[in-house]
């Protein structure tokens, strides 16, 4: 009988059950809601279900390792272990393979014309930043680095890839939470924003009307990203890769002449590189490493950097109420932040639900696009200051 | 790294600082670009008038100008072959009609109107 128990103890200490955690079972309650949000309310469900789905299978322990004093790692950890597939996935993150790729993808999918056809509200895309350095602050304060500050501070951004980008540049181990905090709260905005949104603006703001802008002609299409991408080469070089390539992305969509790039680029490239990015953030979510008071404070710090932002774009918008003459609509003012389109979609949604007969989302748009101008210059003002090329 | 800032609290204070209204700087100029875009439309029609000027002259010494489009009642400045295929869509949906009254709808609403058409679409029910 005895014999019967060790060999049951040593055939347990196979499997993943013996090593399972508590810190497991809430990383797994977390991801299962991450699926949960995406199906039932629709939260940004391509970004939340791979991640949701990559957090849960992290968080099942394998056996373990087969490394000398090796852990229990899980079948996902397994694969991203160096030789696995998603080691390369993590790896085109961490050399900022996919960052670069995914602005190529939102290139071309992204019509710039709102943003031209209203230059005025690219203010608000600087305005809504302030969130960056708040969290910038805070960090610093709460212990950090100058360069871990400025990482942690860029989730306010709400820019994934430019979140990648400066965190790879500037605390490469802070990568993981980062990306993990940067990505979540850019899918949960719907829920981040409103409550900001509603409590520095009165109802008759939030029923603001906006008349229709200026039509944008193919030409100033076509030039706009040429024209950006010298702009942000000459001034700003560290954060050139990215926006080159959102601009490149762009011109084969404007151009009218590579319709098989761009819709690849858009399309088939881009669904990719989102199943790629989504499991590797994913799988940095693993207890042990996920679960510490450092992530817990980037987390928070991230947060406080979203609904900061949220507020100053609004806040912004209503200074510029002042002197203008055709008022704007406040709720355009949280779109600031960079994340294309969700932004710039709960900003129409709070205002749709004030007025049905107002439609903000192309005025919002504006604000939207230049909130990743505003997140790229921001990015690559704070590498050259902390002195990174 | 080649640090302009201090890694304490004062370099926080002071990175943010500079940070925040650089960028406020930089957005406002690229504001101002893309403000002088309406000019690219005014270089643009100027550089192709000529060449569209000449291809409208040896247009007309090849064969005289075609005749005016006749007026239509109730279409203010609706081309008619535009008018004939709503007719024909209108037919094709609801059988025989008169169109009693035709417009554009109204200008500077677009959005407004397609957004409204959308939502009543919603509502409309469908064969399943």
């Amino acid at each position: 009988m005895d014999q019967v128990i060790v060999f049951l103890q040593a055939l347990l200490e196979q499997t993943g059950a013996a090593h399972f955690s508590f810190g497991n079972l809430v990383m797994i309650i977390i991801g299962a809601t991450m699926i949960y949000l995406a199906i039932t309310k629709h939260y940004e469900p391509l970004l939340l279900i791979g991640i949701g789905f990559s957090c849960i299978v992290a968080n099942v322990p394998g056996p373990p390792d087969d490394v000398p004093g090796g852990q229990a790692i899980s079948a996902l950890l397994y694969v991203v272990k160096e030789g696995g597939l998603f080691h390369y996935a993590y790896e085109g993150v961490a050399k900022l393979i996919i960052p670069p790729l995914i602005f190529l993808g939102v290139g071309a999918m992204t019509d710039f014309g709102p943003m031209i056809a209203n230059p005025k509200l690219v203010i608000l895309g600087a305005g809504a930043h302030l969130g960056i350095f708040v969290a910038l602050i805070l960090a610093k304060m709460l212990g950090f680095t100058l360069a871990e500050a400025g990482a942690i501070g860029i989730i306010g951004g709400a820019d994934g890839p430019m979140a990648i980008f400066v965190t790879v540049k500037l605390a490469p181990h802070l990568l993981g939470p980062v990306s993990v905090a940067a990505y979540s709260y850019m899918a949960l905005m719907p829920m981040i924003q409103p409550p900001v949104m509603k409590l520095l603006t009165t109802k008759e703001e939030r029923q603001i009307g906006m008349a229709q802008s200026r039509k944008v002609t193919k030409l100033e299409k076509i030039a706009f990203p040429v024209v950006i991408a010298i702009i942000v080469n000459l001034f700003f070089p560290p954060v050139a890769p990215l926006i080159t390539m959102l601009m490149l992305g762009n011109l084969l969509k404007e151009c009218g002449v590579t319709d098989r790039l761009s819709k690849t680029a858009a399309g088939g490239l881009m669904n990719v590189i989102i199943m790629i990015l989504t499991v590797a953030i994913g799988s940095t979510m693993a207890a042990d490493k996920f679960l510490t008071w450092q992530t817990i404070e980037i987390v928070v710090l991230g947060l406080i950097a979203f609904m900061v932002g949220t507020g100053s774009g609004v806040i912004t918008a209503k200074i510029m109420n002042l002197f203008l003459k055709t008022k704007i609509n406040p709720l355009i003012g949280s779109a600031g932040i960079a994340s294309v389109p969700i932004a710039a979609r709960v900003s129409h949604i709070v205002a749709y639900k004030e007025n049905p007969n107002n439609l903000l989302i192309y005025h919002a748009m504006g604000p939207n696009l230049a909130g990743v101008f505003g997140t790229a210059i921001s990015g690559g003002i704070m590498l050259a200051l902390i002195g990174v090329s | 790294m080649n640090a302009f800032i201090p890694d304490t609290m004062q370099g926080a204070l002071l990175l943010s600082a500079i940070d925040f209204f650089l960028s406020f700087f930089v957005i406002s100029f690229i504001g101002v670009v893309l403000a002088g875009f309406p000019l690219l439309n005014r270089i643009g029609a100027w550089v192709t008038k000529p060449s569209k000027a000449k291809a409208a002259a040896s247009k007309a010494s090849e064969k005289p100008a075609a005749q005016p489009p006749a007026s239509v009642p109730g279409g203010d400045d609706i081309p008619p072959d535009d008018l004939a295929v709503i007719a024909a869509v209108v037919a094709a949906m609801i059988g025989d009609h008169r169109i009693l009254h035709i417009e554009r709808q109204a200008r500077g609403a677009e959005w407004s109107s397609a957004g409204r058409m959308a939502q009543h679409h919603s509502h409309t029910p469908r064969d399943r």
